[in-house]
C-alpha cells in the first residue's frame, strides 16, 4: 500500500496526489454516516414484498384479504400493471421485454416480487406479507443459458435469447489454417453477484402540495433514476427529487433501477405525506438484487509456431436471468465480452457471437469488471493451453502478443481504439514484484525435492474507463453516459461548497473532488465542501459505473474549478488595478507574480462578489460560481497485469496464495490511499469470485445459497496480502487520470486458474476453483495417468 | 416488556416488543443507527457490538436480554471532546474504510481483539477480524490500522505516557 | 428478515425452564446463546410461541474438573471453554466455533442440544464419550452422548427437557483437525482424537448426519496400525452425502486426511506407540 504518513488534512495547495484525510471518514468512524436505512421521518411507515417462491409460474390468485381484514395496506401486480420496466436499445437483434413492478401473470424468477404490505414497522411488514395468499400453477423451469428452454421465460423470445451479435475481423478459417496449434475450450463462469454490506434501500415521500416526489435510495446513479422515475410515473423531472446519501457500497448492484423501486415511488404516491420505507434484507438481496457472471465460452485461438496470436472463434453465452436489466439491457454483459474478448493483445482475426439468454433466475446487472473477469480467464486460458503446447512460458506467449506503445492508437478487432499500450511495462513490474525467478526456482525444487506443489499464474487486461460519447455508444440504449457537470461556488466567506453530480459508495469522491477543486481553484482542501448525491443540488451526473467518475466527474470538477478561479483573477485584476496574467492564487491567497506577500484574499473577492458589488469592477457580474460539463469523447484505456504464486494442498484440494502481485497504470494518482484501496478491494472481490463466491440454483430455480452461510464472500483470514504497484503514464484528458474502480477484478480468474494449471499440470475449465474442483482435477489426473 | 439498558454509559428504559432484536432496538428506538445491518443472521458482523464488554452480535440477541446490561456501540468511542480513539483514528490514517458500512462492527472487533491481545501479528489480526465482513477494502487497510491502533495503544498504555 | 411474535420468559432456575417448557405443549423452545435460533428465527424458519431464555439460570456456567472428567456447565460459553486448561482438546475444538462475538455468546449447552452434524461440540462429546446431563419435569437423567444424537440437528431431548451441563472425560493424548471453507465456516469436516483410559477413539462431525465413532480406524490402531491407514479405513466407513461444497468422494477423502491429521497431532499411529 501506498505509505499512510502523509494522510493529515493538507492545509496548502497541491492536496492532489496526497494521502489527505478523507472527508467522508469522520462521521463513518463515529457512527454518524447517513445511510437510507438510518432515515426516520415523522408517520413513516415500512413496506415488505411478498416474493415467488417458485422459479417460473403462472399466477392464478393473489388473495389479500387477510391482510386487509388486519389493517395492512396491500398493493399486487395488478395494481402497477399500467407501469413496466422496458430496457430499451437499438441493436438490430435485441427483443424489448417488459418487466412488471409486481409481478402479475406469471413469476420469472424465485424472488420476484409478487406483492407488497405497509406496515407500522418491519417486523409486522413481515407478519402481513404471510397472510398474502398467492397461488401458483408451476412451469418448468430454465435456469442454464445453454440448455434448450421447455417454457420461453417471455413470450416474446421463444428461444430465450434477448440479445445476439456477432464481432467479426479478418478471416478466422485463414488464420487457423496458417496456425501452428490451434486450442479449444469450453469455459464456464459461476454466478456469483457485488453483494454490497449494505443492502438496498428506499424511502420515498409523495408531496401532495407541491406534486412532488422525493425519493431517497441507496443508488450509484440518481440522476438516471430521476429521470426514468419521471418517466415511469409519468412526472416533470423537476417534480423528483432523488437523493442518495452515504451508500455502503454498490460495485454495479445499486446502478439499476428496480421494480421494488418503482414499487416504493408508486406506493407513496398512493399515500400523501406518509414516507414509505423499504430496506432490504440480506435474503432478498441475494435472491433479487442483480447477479452477474454466469457465462460459457466455447473459444478456439489459433497460434504460429512462435507463439503469435493467429485468429480467435468464440461463442459466448451470458446468462441475463428474467429480466433484460433496467435500463443497461440484457446486452450488458454479451457486449462487454465480445468487444473486449482479445484485451491487450493483438489481434486481427476474430469472430465471436455473443448471446444474452433469459431464464428463471434473478437478472443479471452489472458488476464490476463487467463480464471481464469471465472474458480474461476465457483470453489467458487459451494463451495458457498454446505456451503448453508450443513449449513456451507463459510470461514469452503475452509478450509476443500484446500490444505495445509503438502501436497506438490500437484499433481492436471489436473496433475499440486502445491508448494505453502500456501492458508490457505492467507485466514486467508484476514479475519483478513477484520474484518471478525466485518462485520458478521454488517450484524446481519442490519438483524434484517434493513438498506442496507451487504454480504462478498471469492475467494482462485493459479496462476501458471514463467512457465518453463516442466510446459509450456500445449498447444502443437511449442515452449516452460520456458527460458530468459540476458547480463549484465560492461563499461569500470565502468557502468553497461543490455541487457534484458524482456518487460515492465508498470510492471518496468527496475527497477527490474537493482535491480537484481546492487545486484547480488554489485553495486549502480544507476550505472545500462537496455535496453529492442530490438531484436537486447538483445539475447532472450519470453516476458510477465504468470506472468513469475520477475522468469524467473530475474533468467537470477541474474545468468548472478553474472558470471560477478565472472570474476570482479577473474580479482582483479588477481590485488591484494589475493584469490578469501576473495574478496567481495559491492557498486562497493571491499574489502578483514576483511579489513575496499576497494582495488579497479569495475571501476579500468572495466579499466583493456577493456583498459589495458597489466595488465589482465593470463589467463583472456578482457571484463567485460556475458550473462546467466534461465529456472525454472517448476513453482512456487503463492497463493492468496481475501475478501470483500459489501453493496446492495435494490432501484437501486447497489452495493458498503465497504472493499476489497487481500493477496497474492509473495514469496520474490523485490519492494514493484511495487508488490502492479500489485495487486491493477489486482483486479481493476477482478472488472472491475465484474461489468462494458461487449463486447455485436448483434445476427448479431455487436457490440453493440464499443466506450467508452458503454463499462465502472472502473474509480478512481468505485475502492474502497484496503487492499494488503502478505505472503513472497520464491519460489525455485534463487531469490525467485513468478509471481504476474495475481492474482488480478481472485478474484473479485467470491468475489462480493458471496458477493451479502451472502447478498440477491441469486444465481449469469451470470456475469457481474450490477445495472440491481441485481435488476432483487431480483425482482425475491420477485417473487418466 | 420494560427494559433498563446502558448504553455507552447513559441508561435508557424501553418498552418493548421481545421479538425486537438488539440491533433493532438501538437503532430504531434509541436513534443509534451507527450500529448497521448487513445479514441479520449472525455471518456479515456489522452489527457488532460489546454487551458488558464482550463482543456480541446484536442482530442475534433480543433487546429483552440486555436488560440490566452495558452496552457499547461505535457511538460510544470517541472521546467527549470529539477526540477518536485510538482505533477509530488508525482507520482513518490507513484507509480501513471505504463505504464505511462494515466500519462500526471493524471497530468494535479491533478494539476487543487489541484488548485481549495488545500486540497481535498481520495473521493473527486476519483470524481474528475475520468475522467481520467488508465488501470495499481488500482487507489490506484494515489489517494496516488494527497492526498502528495495536501500537498506538501500547505507547499510550506505557506507564510514562500515562496521564 | 424479523423474527415472529412470541412470548418470552426470562427463567429464573432450571425448575422454572422446565415447567414453562411442558405447558407450551410442545410450542415452546429454549433461548441460550442464540447464535443458532436466532437466525432460524429470523428466517421465520421456525415460530416458537414461547422462548424461554435461560441465560439468567444461576450456577449453570464453569468448567470444574472432576477425578478424570470435567463438568461443563450448560450456560458456559465457548469462550470459557477456549479460556480452560482442564480439557486442552475442548479448548481446542472450541477455538475453531465460528468467531470471537460467536463465541462471546453462543453456549456448551446450546451447542449440543442443536446437534448441528458439523459443529465442533458434539464430536468432541462423542469424542471423548461425554455423559449429557439433562433435566425435565420429571427430574434429572443422564445420557451418554453417543445415544443423545438421533439425527441431524434433531436429539433425543423431549420438548420440556433442557440441558444443564456434561461431563467429558479429559483424553490423556488428544487430536482435533477440521476443514471448512473460510475461517470461522461450519466444518465440512473435523476429526477428534481422544484416548481414553487407554482406548483410541476416533470421531468424525460432518460427514453423517451425527458425530460417528470411526470403528474400522480405531481397529487399525488398535492393531498397530500407521496413521494414515487409519485415516482411509475412517474414510471407507463413511457414507457422506455430496452438497454445495463438494462430492460425497471428496468430503471421504478430506475426512481421512482430517482423522490422519487429528491422529498425528495426537501423536497416534506414528509406528512409536
Amino acid at each position: 500500500m501506498s505509505d499512510a504518513e502523509d494522510t493529515a488534512g493538507a492545509g496548502g495547495t497541491g492536496s492532489l496526489g496526497r494521502s489527505v484525510r478523507r472527508k467522508e471518514d469522520r462521521r463513518l468512524v463515529t457512527g454518524h454516516g447517513r445511510f437510507v436505512s438510518d432515515l426516520q421521518l415523522p408517520r413513516m411507515r415500512h413496506v415488505a414484498f411478498v416474493r415467488s417462491p417458485m422459479g417460473h409460474a403462472r399466477i392464478t390468485g393473489v388473495d389479500t384479504a387477510a391482510a386487509v381484514d388486519a389493517g395492512y395496506r396491500v398493493f399486487t401486480g395488478a395494481d402497477f400493471a399500467g407501469v413496466v420496466l422496458r430496457a430499451r436499445s437499438a441493436l438490430p437483434s435485441y427483443v424489448e421485454t417488459d418487466q412488471p413492478v409486481l409481478a402479475w401473470g406469471k413469476v420469472r424468477f424465485a424472488g420476484e416480487p409478487v406483492a407488497a404490505v405497509v406496515a407500522g414497522d418491519r417486523y409486522r411488514a413481515e407478519d402481513a406479507c404471510e397472510l398474502v395468499e398467492v397461488d401458483y400453477d408451476p412451469l418448468p423451469a430454465t435456469v442454464c443459458a445453454w440448455a434448450a428452454p421447455q417454457v420461453p421465460v417471455h413470450a416474446a423470445a421463444p428461444d430465450n435469447v434477448l440479445l445476439e451479435r456477432r464481432f467479426e475481423a479478418g478471416s478466422v478459417e485463414a488464420a487457423f489454417a496458417a496456425a501452428a496449434v490451434v486450442v479449444e475450450r469450453e469455459l464456464v463462469t459461476n454466478r456469483h453477484a457485488g453483494n454490497p454490506m449494505e443492502c438496498r434501500a428506499g424511502v420515498a415521500l409523495w408531496d401532495a402540495a407541491e406534486r412532488k416526489l422525493t425519493f431517497w435510495s441507496g443508488t450509484q446513479v440518481p440522476h438516471i433514476v430521476r429521470n426514468m422515475l419521471a418517466e415511469l410515473l409519468d412526472l416533470p423531472e423537476g417534480n423528483v427529487r432523488v437523493i442518495a446519501p452515504d451508500v455502503g457500497g454498490g460495485f454495479g448492484v445499486k446502478a439499476v433501477l428496480y421494480p421494488e423501486d418503482v414499487a416504493l415511488c408508486l406506493i407513496a404516491r398512493g399515500m400523501p405525506g406518509v414516507p414509505v420505507k423499504w430496506v432490504e434484507d440480506r435474503v432478498e438481496h441475494l435472491a433479487a438484487a442483480t447477479h452477474a457472471r454466469d457465462h460459457r465460452y466455447l473459444i478456439s485461438a489459433g497460434f504460429a509456431s512462435d507463439g503469435a496470436l493467429l485468429g480467435v472463434q468464440a461463442d459466448v453465452s451470458c446468462n441475463v436471468g428474467a429480466y433484460s436489466v433496467y435500463p443497461w439491457t440484457a446486452g450488458i454483459e454479451p457486449l462487454m465480452a465480445g468487444g473486449l474478448l482479445s484485451g491487450p493483445y493483438r489481434l486481427d482475426n476474430y469472430r465471436c457471437t455473443v448471446r444474452g439468454v433469459a431464464t428463471n433466475t434473478a437478472p443479471s446487472g452489472p458488476y464490476r469488471g463487467v463480464a471481464r473477469p469471465a472474458s480474461v480467464f476465457a483470453m489467458e486460458t487459451v494463451l495458457d493451453a498454446a505456451a503448453r503446447e508450443l513449449g513456451l512460458s507463459g510470461v514469452d506467449i503475452r509478450r509476443r502478443n500484446l500490444i505495445r506503445p509503438q502501436d497506438i492508437p490500437y484499433t481492436m478487432p471489436s473496433r475499440l481504439v486502445d491508448d494505453s499500450g502500456h501492458y508490457g511495462a505492467c507485466l514486467d513490474a508484476a514479475l519483478e514484484a513477484l520474484g518471478y525467478e525466485q518462485w520458478r526456482a521454488e517450484q524446481a525444487r519442490r519438483r524434484a525435492e517434493g513438498g506442496a506443489p507451487i504454480g504462478i499464474g498471469f492475467a494482462v487486461y485493459n479496462e476501458l474507463t471514463g467512457l465518453g460519447r463516442a466510446a459509450s455508444a456500445g449498447p444502443r440504449m437511449p442515452f449516452r453516459t460520456g458527460h458530468d457537470a459540476c458547480t463549484v461556488r465560492v461563499n461569500p466567506d470565502g468557502k468553497v461548497t461543490v455541487f457534484s453530480g458524482v456518487t460515492s459508495q465508498g470510492q471518496g469522491l468527496e475527497t477527490t473532488v474537493a482535491q480537484i477543486v481546492a487545486d484547480g481553484l488554489g485553495v486549502g482542501y480544507d476550505e472545500v465542501e462537496v455535496r453529492i448525491g442530490d438531484t436537486d443540488t447538483s445539475l447532472w451526473g450519470f453516476g458510477a459505473f465504468s470506472s468513469r467518475q475520477a475522468v469524467i466527474g473530475g474533468g467537470a470538477a477541474h474545468r468548472s474549478a478553474v472558470a471560477v478561479r478565472d472570474k476570482v483573477l479577473a474580479l482582483a485584476a479588477g481590485l488591484l488595478e494589475a493584469a490578469v496574467e501576473d495574478l496567481r492564487i495559491e492557498g486562497g491567497q493571491i499574489r502578483v507574480v514576483g511579489e513575496p506577500t499576497p494582495r488579497l484574499s479569495v475571501a476579500e473577492v468572495a466579499r466583493v462578489a456577493y456583498l459589495e458589488s458597489n466595488r465589482l469592477p465593470a463589467g463583472i457580474e456578482p457571484g463567485l460560481e460556475a458550473t462546467q460539463f466534461y465529456d472525454p469523447v472517448r476513453g482512456a484505456f487503463a492497463a493492468g497485469a496481475q501475478a501470483a504464486a500459489v501453493e496446492v494442498d495435494r490432501t484437501t484440494g486447497e489452495l493458498r496464495i503465497l504472493s499476489y502481485v497487481c500493477v496497474e497504470d492509473a495514469g496520474r494518482v490523485m490519492h494514493p490511499q484511495i487508488v490502492d484501496g479500489q485495487i486491493a478491494g477489486s482483486i479481493a472481490q476477482g478472488i472472491g469470485g475465484a474461489l468462494y463466491e458461487h449463486l447455485v440454483y436448483d434445476e427448479d430455480g431455487n436457490l440453493s445459497t440464499g443466506t450467508l452461510l452458503d454463499y462465502l464472500m472472502p473474509t480478512s483470514a481468505e485475502i492474502p496480502e497484496l503487492t499494488i504497484g503502478h505505472l503513472a503514464r497520464p491519460a489525455a484528458n485534463p487531469l490525467g487520470v485513468r478509471g481504476v474502480g474495475e481492474g482488480g477484478t478481472l485478474g484473479p480468474n485467470a491468475v489462480l486458474a493458471g496458477a493451479l494449471g502451472d502447478a498440477l499440470g491441469v486444465a481449469v475449465d469451470t470456475l469457481p476453483i474450490t477445495p472440491a474442483t481441485v481435488w476432483s482435477l487431480m483425482r482425475g489426473q491420477e485417473a487418466g495417468s | 416488556m420494560d427494559v433498563t439498558v446502558s448504553v455507552n454509559g447513559e441508561q435508557h428504559r424501553l418498552d418493548i416488543e421481545p421479538r425486537r432484536t438488539l440491533a433493532d432496538a438501538l437503532r430504531e428506538d434509541l436513534g443509534l443507527t451507527g450500529t448497521h445491518l448487513g445479514c441479520e443472521h449472525g455471518v456479515c458482523g456489522a452489527c457488532t457490538v460489546l454487551v458488558d464488554g464482550e463482543p456480541a452480535r446484536a442482530c442475534l440477541m433480543f433487546a429483552v436480554q440486555a436488560d440490566g446490561c452495558s452496552v457499547t456501540t461505535v457511538e460510544g468511542l470517541a472521546g467527549d471532546d470529539g477526540t477518536l480513539h485510538p482505533v477509530q483514528e488508525a482507520f482513518v490514517a490507513h484507509h480501513g474504510l471505504q463505504c464505511g458500512f462494515c466500519t462500526p462492527g471493524m471497530l468494535i472487533s479491533a478494539l476487543h481483539l487489541l484488548e485481549t491481545d495488545p500486540d497481535p501479528s498481520r495473521e493473527t489480526i486476519r483470524a481474528e477480524m475475520s468475522g467481520n465482513i467488508c465488501r470495499c477494502t481488500g482487507y489490506t487497510g484494515i489489517v494496516d490500522a488494527v497492526e498502528a491502533a495495536s501500537s498506538t495503544m501500547r505507547d499510550a498504555s506505557r506507564p510514562p505516557d500515562r496521564p | 428478515m424479523k423474527c415472529a411474535p412470541f412470548e418470552y420468559v426470562r427463567a429464573g432456575s432450571v425448575a422454572e425452564a422446565v415447567t414453562v417448557l411442558r405447558d407450551t405443549d410442545g410450542e415452546g423452545k429454549i433461548l441460550a446463546g442464540g447464535q443458532s435460533l436466532v437466525p432460524i428465527l429470523a428466517l421465520r424458519m421456525a415460530r416458537p410461541a414461547v422462548l424461554v431464555d435461560v441465560n439468567r439460570i444461576p450456577d449453570l456456567d464453569g468448567v470444574a474438573r472432576n477425578d478424570g472428567s470435567v463438568r461443563i456447565g450448560a450456560l458456559t460459553r465457548h469462550s470459557a471453554l477456549v479460556a480452560q486448561t482442564e480439557h486442552p482438546l475442548l479448548a481446542e475444538a472450541a477455538r475453531w466455533i465460528g468467531h470471537a462475538a460467536i463465541r462471546t455468546r453462543g453456549t456448551a449447552g446450546g451447542s449440543i442440544a442443536h446437534a448441528d452434524p458439523a459443529a465442533e461440540l458434539p464430536a468432541v462429546a462423542v469424542g471423548c464419550g461425554a455423559t449429557v446431563h439433562v433435566a425435565g419435569p420429571a427430574g434429572e437423567r443422564s445420557v451418554p452422548a453417543t445415544e443423545l444424537f438421533v439425527g441431524a440437528l434433531m436429539t433425543g431431548l423431549g420438548e420440556d427437557e433442557m440441558i444443564t451441563g456434561l461431563d467429558l472425560p479429559v483424553p490423556a493424548r488428544w487430536g482435533f483437525a477440521e476443514f471448512a471453507r473460510r475461517h470461522g465456516d461450519f466444518a465440512l469436516v473435523t476429526a477428534v482424537v481422544a484416548e481414553i483410559e487407554g482406548e483410541i477413539r476416533v470421531t468424525v462431525g460432518g460427514a453423517a448426519p451425527v458425530p460417528v465413532r470411526a470403528s474400522r480406524a480405531e481397529a487399525v490402531l488398535a492393531a498397530g496400525g500407521p496413521a494414515a491407514e487409519a485415516g482411509r479405513a475412517a474414510a471407507e466407513d463413511l457414507r457422506p452425502t455430496g452438497d454445495l461444497h463438494g462430492s460425497a468422494d471428496y468430503r471421504r477423502a478430506i475426512a481421512g486426511e482430517m482423522v490422519r491429521r487429528a491422529l498425528a497431532q495426537a501423536g497416534v499411529g506414528t509406528g512409536a506407540n
